[in-house]
């Protein structure tokens, strides 16, 4: 299992240099050996060896994320993402569990409806992002609160029954005291791979995910892909919800939600590129019992509760990293040029050492001849320079025009109101400063996901330092400025140095910062806001809170620095394509680390803001700005894969949201109603600015 | 590894000590050994509950008795399920376990039993016929609540609710038994709900988004689960008089509570609105005390007597007209009805001030802040 060729497209090369071969797998292989130590260590150290019975156990407990992980692998293989996967496993947990009587007792019915949900949620996603070309990561976060939302209603707290007939036949044994079901059920579901890889579907998803256009031009019918992709990958997380089902025994609206970060860390340490075109769903299965063993190896090491989180994103950036140490690995290429650069230096031939007269290039002056050359255009005007900004950006503006208007119409108060819009902008400010962050990282291609608690450590280290003093101000909001910078400048180098993807570098960063805070504050912040602080997120001078002109000022340095900059011109051209931007002569590292110290700035001022609005800091603070730094961004816009989007755009896709959730706010209506609607509110934002043109 | 290193020294300082005293009978028992499987640490209500747990661990009339140990299985039920399956293989005697879910861990459970492990869950439920449970009547919580609001608008008005995570048990009950309140009394009209998943910070951000089109004049009460402390300081910004402050009925955070002393009354610490505003409040939480109590219940079983399936806690309310600070906050001194912990001792205003119990004599205000019990 382990040699076997997980990347259809190297069958040709592998003929050709067998070394490679291995080395493709390198992902698979260094998971699976992280693994079996794993579960050595497990077994040396615990009192009582391990048996059958634990083993089976083991194995029944991981599977449900082994299963939902495998569907993700598939999706992101073809190039893709899907933030919905752990939400269809909440439902259909919940649908199970109120299933009248005549399907309930019948265990085939049950597992057949819940596989339909997952493939009717995948053809939902597989429309939008395959047919109507939207990007998969809004189209899946819109489901995904969509799917949130039938959930609650479907059952509005834990409850009902899965009858114990579907127990008996997935958490049993196939073979008693040798093969347990849930290991029968995994290997099936690896064969069923095996033999999708070898068709024409399984190579075209490979095809897709390693070069969508070229997949295009060699004829490959893509809509048609992609869209199998979500349907077969939405059966997968619908058997995982299956199989959480008979594991439980009763139904949950929350049971899958945690399930979203572990289920891309379990891709991501089986090996799979994100991204697209490499990887295999083996390798998911094994990351995802690599995850659940660590549960294991916490309890017998007696790791202390606040370090838990430090140790599991150690053992992931390990696992990651180890994967990647080989002659061609990012760090090796980094040391041996450092390497060169050192011998360079000590024989002084290093360019900076070395006298050079740099000759530049003169161009002849000749004013005349220029101006014959290129005849003088009119100016085309301000709307055709800026046509395509508009045409991204004006979609979230025109939705937050009819959420004005709709919060006018069942609230009142609102268009003439002018403590409606300072709330708005208040409201809106940490949004639209996470936005710059997250935007100008996205903008590049990458991601960060350790913004929830550097906002946390910074928002704590702030009240801690001040403790209510407005003298500490001036030295404690530098300070921790210096902390933001300092988070965003390990992520950048995690991922240009070590070349750690950025997924996995900022979610480890996430865990390690999580530890760091439990640690420092005992798990209870003390400390206080200064009293300066807290006017400037909650006084009022003329019916104007003194964050509002802040705020609007840091919106204009904000689209001067993307738009007017070198630095903005560098994170466009990287995003569009790094290997050309660093042909062009981009130091595509150094701004990179920066474009990461940007959004560590952005996450800390956040941290420090927030503080100031509520008085205090606390340990979670940050936990509900993750998701909707991304949103805001690409309802603004901006392309998940970089090089498209505007600044102006997320300040748009901004107060688009916000005003949305104080429209829905100010109602009564149930939350479960409420989600769904917020899901198709994104979705219709997206829907307008599908570009045409493909 | 390390907990037999810990055994062992002990061991050894038993056997110094037993050429003393009455060692043989500490070294003939064996500890039980415990495990604590919580699931998210991330707030104050979780680290004092686990810190309360952890300082009767290591009381006089426990430490011979319990060998704890304590593992975060963090927000996912499928790495709680592992946890429990890992403990009972380590070889646990009880497990005290914070459930992510009322039903998800029932299978795990179900097993942990079957090998004649103990598990008590606190404060949040579960399911499973085998498991004990301590905690307080939730639903009771919303009638209680609600009925005191509807009883100090005098039938008539509108109520703005904060609510908790949606999709919980704990929160479902409490709006439950809030809104069969209300609806009995036409009076009463709900006119804005958000989910203020049980943190002061989102809070009061979803209290701002009902504030940017409805002013504090048309609303007259306030029913908000965690937050009442940052309602009445919302207020206070806004330049409402302290006597004109909305009714408002939560949980028990220090700080709401400092709140509702009188206008006046002399405290250390008190800062910006954490202060004696005399605010109609009334205050109860979900006791932060049922960890510690879970730990014992599950000792007395292990040493053959019986406890009950369900351990239905009482709730500590508090109003204005049973408000008193303590001086020190040791248990003897709560016993005698003070309820609020002074600023100078508690900066933070979020943390949760329930934290007495008459069945926990060994855990006072120190076991909630540091760990450490009663002498």
């Amino acid at each position: 299992m382990m040699a076997y060729s997980e990347d259809s497209r190297e069958i040709k090369t592998s003929m050709a240099m067998p070394s490679l071969r291995l080395g493709r797998h390198r992902g698979l292989i260094t998971a699976t050996i992280a693994f079996i130590v794993l579960m050595f260590v497990v077994s040396g150290l615990s009192d009582v060896p391990l048996g059958y019975y634990d083993i089976s156990q083991m194995a029944t407990s991981g599977a449900t994320l082994a299963i939902v992980a495998m569907g993700q692998t598939l999706v992101i293989l073809s190039g893709g993402f899907d933030l919905s996967a752990a939400a269809v496993v909440s439902l259909v947990n919940v649908v199970l569990a109120s299933m009248p009587e005549p399907i309930a007792t019948s265990p085939a019915l049950m597992a057949l409806v819940g596989i339909a949900i997952g493939m009717a949620v995948g053809a939902f996603n597989g429309f939008f992002i395959a047919i109507l070309r939207l990007q998969a990561i809004v189209v899946t976060l819109s489901t995904m609160f969509i799917l949130m939302g039938i959930s609650l209603l479907v059952m509005d707290k834990p409850g009902g029954m899965i009858d114990a007939s579907l127990s008996d036949l997935l958490l049993g044994d196939l073979v008693t005291d040798w093969v347990p079901m849930s290991v029968a059920l995994i290997f099936a579901l690896l064969l069923f791979w095996y033999w999708l890889k070898r068709t024409k579907l399984g190579l075209a998803i490979y095809a897709i995910g390693g070069d969508f256009d070229s997949a295009r031009s060699a004829g490959i019918s893509t809509r048609l892909v992609q869209f199998l992709v979500y349907v077969i990958a939405g059966a997968f997380y619908g058997l995982a919800g299956v199989f959480i089902s008979a594991q439980t025994g009763a139904g949950d609206p929350l049971v899958g939600n945690p399930m979203l970060l572990q289920m891309f860390a379990a891709v991501v340490v089986g090996g799979t590129l994100l991204g697209g075109g490499r990887g295999g769903l083996t390798g998911s299965v094994v990351g995802a019992y690599v995850l659940m063993v660590i549960v294991n190896i916490l309890l017998v090491l007696n790791v202390s509760a606040y370090f838990s989180t430090v140790a599991e994103s150690t053992i992931l950036l390990l696992a990651v990293l180890s994967a990647s140490l080989h002659r061609k690995s990012v760090l090796f290429k980094n040391l041996r040029q450092l390497g060169g650069r050192w011998a360079a230096r000590r024989e002084g031939i290093l360019p900076s050492q070395v006298l050079i007269n740099p000759k530049k290039l003169v161009l002849p002056k000749s004013g005349k001849a220029e101006e014959t050359a290129i005849p003088t255009k009119a100016d085309p005007g301000y709307l055709v320079r800026h046509a395509e900004t508009i045409r991204y950006a004006l979609p979230a503006y025109i939705c937050f025009v009819l959420v004005l208007i709709a919060t006018q119409f069942v609230l009142g108060n609102t268009l003439l109101n002018l403590n409606y819009y300072n709330s708005l902008i208040v409201l809106s400010s940490f949004l639209l400063i996470l936005a710059l962050g997250q935007g100008t990282v996205i903008l590049t291609g990458g991601l960060d996901l350790s913004i929830p608690w550097t906002i946390g450590v910074c928002g704590i280290l702030l009240a801690g330092m001040v403790s209510g003093s407005n003298v500490a101000l001036v030295y404690a909001v530098p300070l921790v400025l210096a902390v933001g910078l300092l988070i965003g400048f390990l992520n950048g180098f995690g991922i240009v140095a070590l070349g750690l993807s950025p997924i996995v570098m900022t979610l480890a960063m996430n865990g390690i910062l999580q530890g760091v805070a439990l640690v420092y504050s005992g798990g209870t912040p003390d400390g206080f806001a200064a009293p300066l602080l807290r006017e400037f997120m909650t006084a009022r001078f003329a019916g104007i809170t003194p964050v509002v002109p802040f705020i609007v000022c840091f919106v204009v340095v904000a689209i001067l620095l993307l738009g007017r900059t070198a630095f903005g011109r560098r994170v466009y051209a990287m995003g569009n394509s790094e290997r050309a931007a660093e042909l062009s002569g981009i130091p595509v590292k150094r701004t990179t680390i920066k474009v990461y110290m940007l959004s560590g700035f952005c996450a800390a001022l956040v941290g420090i803001l927030l503080t100031g609005f509520s008085g205090q800091a606390s340990l979670g603070m940050g936990d509900e700005y993750l998701l909707p730094s991304i949103a805001v961004v690409v309802v603004g816009g901006a392309l998940i894969t970089g090089g498209r989007g505007s600044y102006v755009g997320m300040v748009g896709g901004v107060i688009l949201l916000t005003a949305l959730q104080t429209l829905l706010a100010g109602t009564i209506i149930p939350s479960s109603a409420r989600s769904i609607l917020y899901g198709l509110v994104i979705l219709g934002a997206i829907i307008a600015l599908r570009d045409r043109k493909n | 590894m390390i907990s037999t290193i810990r055994k062992l020294a002990f061991g050894a300082l038993a056997a110094l000590a037993g050429t003393a005293l009455v060692a043989p009978a500490v070294q003939a028992q064996e500890k039980f050994k415990v495990f604590l499987s919580m699931s998210y640490i991330g707030n104050d209500w979780q680290a004092e509950a686990a810190n309360m747990l952890k300082a009767l661990a290591v009381h006089s009339s426990m430490i011979d008795k319990v060998d704890l140990q304590v593992q975060v299985a963090g927000p996912s039920a499928q790495k709680q399920i592992q946890q429990i399956n890992a403990m009972v293989r380590a070889g646990a005697k009880a497990i005290i376990v914070y459930p992510i879910s009322p039903t998800a861990l029932n299978g795990a459970v179900k097993n942990a039993c079957e090998k004649g492990v103990v598990v008590v869950a606190y404060d949040s439920i579960i399911t499973e016929p085998c498991a004990y449970n301590v905690h307080i009547d939730q639903k009771q919580w919303g009638i209680k609540s609600a009925e005191w609001l509807v009883g100090k608008l005098g039938g008539k008005g509108k109520v703005v609710m904060i609510n908790g995570v949606p999709g919980t048990t704990v929160d479902t009950l409490r709006i439950e038994g809030a809104k069969e309140v209300f609806a009995k009394n036409p009076g009463i009209e709900v006119v804005a709900e958000a989910n203020g998943m049980w943190s002061q910070a989102v809070g009061r951000t979803e209290l701002s988004k009902i504030l940017a089109t409805r002013p504090w004049d048309q609303i007259d009460g306030i029913w908000m689960q965690a937050g009442c402390y940052t309602a009445n300081s919302m207020q206070s910004e806004a330049g409402i008089a302290d006597d004109k402050l909305r009714p408002c009925a939560g949980e028990a955070s220090n700080g709401g509570r400092i709140q509702m002393l009188p206008v006046g009354t002399e405290v250390d610490g008190a800062n910006g609105t954490y202060r004696p505003m005399g605010a109609p409040r009334w205050s109860s939480g979900s006791q932060n005390f049922t960890g510690a109590l879970a730990l014992k219940l599950a000792v007395a079983k292990l040493e053959g007597k019986e406890i009950p399936a369900l351990t239905d806690v009482a709730q500590n309310i508090v109003t204005n007209e049973n408000i008193k600070l303590c001086k020190e906050g040791s248990w003897a001194e709560m016993k005698d009805g003070c309820n609020v912990f002074q600023p100078a001792i508690i900066p933070n205003p979020g943390w949760f001030a329930s934290i007495y119990s008459a069945e926990t004599p060994e855990v006072g205000l120190n076991a909630a802040l540091v760990g450490q019990p009663e002498d």
